[in-house]
């Protein structure tokens, strides 16, 4: 233990100057070298070498200390019986050759690379050797330049409970610019004392860790608390630690469901929207929504294929071929697809439901049970043409990288995609109300919504604003299908999966009202989620769902808003 | 509409049962296999399949040609009443199961200690089949009293009695629910103790079926003939002047989704022991969906078209997943919206459109001729 309290202390005397104190080329080169000559070293020595090489760390080291784990760092012999030490880095399409001891690609004499000999073997590991390379790999990141990867490695330092960390923790301390890693090593450095014989400095620690409500430590205070060797202050001390631990955990668990109940059901929400619009407004529940979504999802597809590589298929066994521009998937050009896809998701997607409103529903506006059995017929056709044509399995589309990944705030996991969703969803609720309440055409469509014949009778074109309002909800599907292939995979079938949940937001919702729409849709996602969560079985969730819904509509027949009406046909 | 049934149509009626309970199956148990009249073992057991759904097909012609209500959930009291027998004839398997175990594979497959407590009376075939009536009725009568106390009408009852098959579609797919998950009950083997490769039992079931299908077009045709069956019509074409005049539309409303329900029930479990296999994919919502089309195409309001329906479709899918199974999804639908915008009344009804097209011709000549 003490040669290594030595080298964590001997590593943070380099740290002590700057966070970016290997900006210097000599320093990379000592600490490669340093590393090259570890890998052929005897095997004996391999791991008090690979130690040591925490007194010179270098970030540069990483990715080949990574690869000699995962064995794929291998000894080149040149022509001259010289042996280097090489890390091998696969890629999509390539296999590259790094010389470890200088980073640069390994050549022959002549100057050209050498492609990888498969009969070559991986420098071994061994259960000592692996040991020594984490915690050398665990302290290059306490030096990393960003703060997150920073927190981690204290963390990871603090979870040893070893008191040999405790320099190294307080000398990072000194000199760490960020407040959030300071906290982090604050913590640490109390996850260590939990462990010392002093009682004071034990129940100054477990306060400090009841305070920040620190998770990870929970099962190290958990063990405290349970050991009745301890003084009744620890372990009073320690129970009141958890005490907060346990409320902060449930706060984060509580705040995560409810983010994700939200996103949920700002996916239903768009999915629900055109629905709403078009029933609300003819009374025709149109089963091919889902298929309208789709189209929107395939032209996101479409979109993305054009600007990678093209796309190639044949329905109906007519070959067909979409030239792409070819950018390069990492190029900040071919992210933005998605920004280009939204309106050509919106418009084919609107494209489609004029088609469909001008082939089938325009002659069934008197006769809405029937108008939702034809339109399932139109949904199974158009399931089994986009079956024919981007064939069975769902196709893949990336996520652009500004909405992959994710951030916390306070410990709760908020993804980006997901706030994303949110966001969009609240945009096109707002788009969509403007256009009712503030243009001509919103007008026109509320007029037909309260009162078809009189609106006709004062010089309303009823038959074009149905056109076009079904036109414009079916877009809104096109968006949702965008989103959703964000989120999840688009298949021929997917529709299928969001639509009964649609309809469950429109029947809740009542008809004619977005802010309805907005609640039912919101509330629906945020139950489900919550009951998955707390019943950990999605499907009890998605029944008992269903069975509130049913019972929700004993109470209000009519939805949550439902527009007052003297018609027997229409209100209760 | 005639209170009474005329005598051709009980000889039609006769002659049409004859030919289902005795001809058919005689043709098949006593013509020798190269006669040109011969009827397969395939065929009957296809036939005892397409006059189960048929069946099915009668009872949403009750609901939606007679009542004006559309279930899009009509296949799940179908299952029910096939899980239902499903249960006793997976108990009869015994010990000639894959596993040699009395307990059914799948709950060896599982690792089931013993047999779960409400598994047990099912071992008696009494218990099963009168299941088969109530499980259904039950379900049926918890659904529909909630919306229909609610007035909840038209699209909204088709949406949430989709909701409804699709909640209990996700519950049979687990495994918790002790009904064999997604691969649902299959390799039958015997019923009352008859062999079920056999083909004198396959020709049994064939008869029950045909039975079953009589009796039920007898009772539907007797009902809608009462005065019950008059303010069931009522009720589809205005419900209000009916609540005025008196009449709780919601209890016939009720009465008439349970029985419903429960002659889906029976149709199911009849179909179960001839298909071989009960699964959850079968109340699939477009299952139920499927199910409308028969009715639709055949021509809702008259008994004999969901019949005609049913058998109609289902042969012709059985002719187009073979011999074009890419087509066929769009076959389905397009014939589907075909139907319900050009010929709302079915394959029985177009008779009658064109006759009546013809009868106004005549009488539009007529008047000119008089003019």
């Amino acid at each position: 233990m003490s040669t290594r309290a030595f080298l964590f202390t001997a590593a943070i005397s380099v740290f002590l100057f700057s966070t970016r104190i290997f900006a210097t080329d000599d320093a990379e080169k000592t600490a490669r070298q340093a590393l090259a000559t570890a890998i052929l070293a005897p095997e004996a020595d391999q791991a008090a070498l690979v130690e040591k090489l925490a007194a010179t760390p270098h970030p540069a080291l990483g990715p080949t200390l990574e690869g000699w784990q995962r064995e794929q760092v291998f000894v080149f012999t040149d022509e001259d019986g010289q042996r280097i030490p090489f890390l091998k880095v696969e890629e999509t399409s390539t296999v590259r050759l790094l010389r470890v001891d200088n980073g640069q690609p390994l050549v022959n004499k002549a100057g050209s690379p050498i492609s990888f000999d498969p009969s070559l073997k991986a420098v071994e590991t061994y259960s000592k050797l692996r040991r020594a390379i984490k915690s050398t790999t665990d302290l290059l990141a306490l030096g990393d330049e960003s703060p997150s990867v920073r927190q981690n490695a204290v963390l990871k330092l603090g979870l040893k409970q070893s008191p040999a960390t405790l320099p190294v923790l307080e000398a990072r301390l000194e000199n760490e610019p960020d407040q959030r890693v300071k906290e982090t090593i604050w913590d640490s450095i109390a996850l260590v004392n939990l462990n010392s014989p002093n009682p004071e400095l034990k129940v100054a620690a477990l306060q400090r860790l009841g305070q920040s409500a620190s998770v990870p430590a929970k099962d190290a205070i958990t063990r405290i608390a349970s050991d009745s060797t301890q003084t009744p202050e620890t372990l009073q001390a320690a129970k009141v630690a958890l005490k907060s631990i346990d409320k902060h955990i449930f706060w984060v668990d509580f705040f995560g469901t409810i983010f994700r109940g939200v996103s949920l059901g700002s996916v239903l929400l768009v999915v629900a929207l055109g629905l709403a619009i078009t029933f609300g407004l003819m009374g025709v529940i149109n089963m091919a929504h889902g298929e309208i979504m789709i189209v929107g999802g395939y032209a996101t597809f479409v979109v993305q294929c054009v600007f990678g590589t093209g796309l190639a298929f044949a329905p109906f066994g007519i070959s067909m071929n979409i030239p792409g521009f070819g950018f390069d998937p990492a190029s900040a050009i071919y992210q933005s697809y998605f920004l280009v896809a939204l309106p050509i998701a919106f418009l084919s997607a609107a494209a489609a439901g004029f088609l469909l409103e001008k082939s089938v529903i325009q002659f069934l506006y008197r006769r809405p049970l029937e108008s939702l059995l034809a339109t399932w017929g139109a949904s199974l056709v158009m399931q089994q043409l986009f079956r024919l044509t981007f064939g069975p399995a769902n196709v893949p589309v990336a996520s652009p990288a500004w909405i992959t990944g994710s951030f916390s705030v306070e410990g709760v996991l908020m993804n980006y995609n997901r706030v994303f969703v949110i966001v969009f969803a609240g945009l096109i609720v707002v788009g969509t109300s403007l256009l009712l309440s503030k243009t001509p055409l919103g007008l026109l469509i509320r007029a037909v919504m309260q009162d078809r014949t009189m609106a006709a009778c004062m010089g309303v074109p009823t038959r074009k604003v149905n056109t076009l309002t079904f036109a414009f909800g079916s877009g809104l599907a096109g968006l949702a299908g965008a989103f959703l292939s964000q989120i999840g995979n688009i298949g021929p079938s997917t529709g299928q999966t969001y639509i009964v949940d649609a309809f469950m937001v429109v029947v809740l919702g009542g008809v004619g009202n977005l802010i309805g729409t907005v609640i039912s849709a919101l509330g629906i996602g945020t139950l489900d989620q919550i009951l998955q969560t707390t019943l950990r079985n999605p499907v009890i969730g998605k029944v008992l769902v269903l069975v509130g819904i049913i019972l929700f509509l004993q109470w209000k027949p009519s939805g949550i808003f439902s527009t007052k009406s003297r018609n027997l046909e229409e209100g209760n | 509409m005639n209170s009474r049934i005329s005598k051709r149509e009980l000889g039609f009626g006769l002659a049409a049962a004859l030919f289902l309970l005795a001809v058919i199956p005689g043709l098949n148990a006593f013509t020798p296999e190269t006669s040109p009249f011969h009827v397969s073992d395939f065929s009957i057991n296809l036939w005892g399949q397409y006059l189960c759904l048929s069946i099915v097909a009668v009872s949403i012609d009750l609901l939606w040609g007679y009542t004006g209500l559309i279930s899009l959930g009509q296949m799940l009291f179908f299952s029910l009443g096939g899980y239902a027998l499903g249960m006793h004839l997976m108990l009869k398997i015994g010990k000639l199961g894959q596993y040699k175990n009395d307990l059914p594979d799948f709950m060896v497959f599982l690792g089931y200690p013993t047999l779960p407590t409400h598994w047990e009376p099912f071992a008696n075939f009494w218990f099963s089949a009168f299941a088969v009536l109530w499980v259904p009725a039950v379900v049926a009568a918890i659904f529909g009293y909630l919306a229909f106390r609610s007035r909840i009408r038209g699209v909204y009852f088709s949406i949430l009695t989709q909701a409804l098959t699709y909640a209990a579609c996700l519950l049979f797919f687990r495994n918790e629910l002790t009904m064999g998950g997604n691969n649902g009950f299959t390799d039958f083997k015997t019923l009352l103790g008859h062999q079920l490769a056999n083909p004198a039992t396959q020709r049994g079931l064939y008869i029950a079926s045909a039975l079953a299908l009589i009796i039920v077009y007898a009772l539907c045709r007797w009902l809608t003939l009462t005065k019950f069956g008059k303010v069931q019509r009522a009720v589809r074409d205005s419900e209000n002047r009916v609540l005025f005049s008196g009449y709780a539309a919601a209890n016939y409303k009720l009465f008439v989704f349970v029985l419903a329900a429960i002659i889906s029930g029976v149709a199911g479990a009849l179909y179960v022991p001839q298909a071989g296999i009960i699964n959850p994919s079968q109340m699939e919502p477009s299952k139920s969906l499927e199910a409308i089309v028969w009715v639709a195409v055949g021509g809702r309001g008259t008994l004999l078209g969901p019949i005609l329906g049913a058998v109609g479709v289902n042969a012709l899918k059985s002719w187009a997943t073979q011999a074009i199974p890419a087509y066929w999804p769009i076959l389905l639908g397009g014939l589907f919206v075909i139907v319900v915008l050009f010929a709302p009344k079915g394959i029985v009804g177009i008779a009658e459109q064109i006759g009546s097209l013809f009868k106004r011709q005549t009488k539009h000549s007529k008047e000119v001729s008089r003019e």
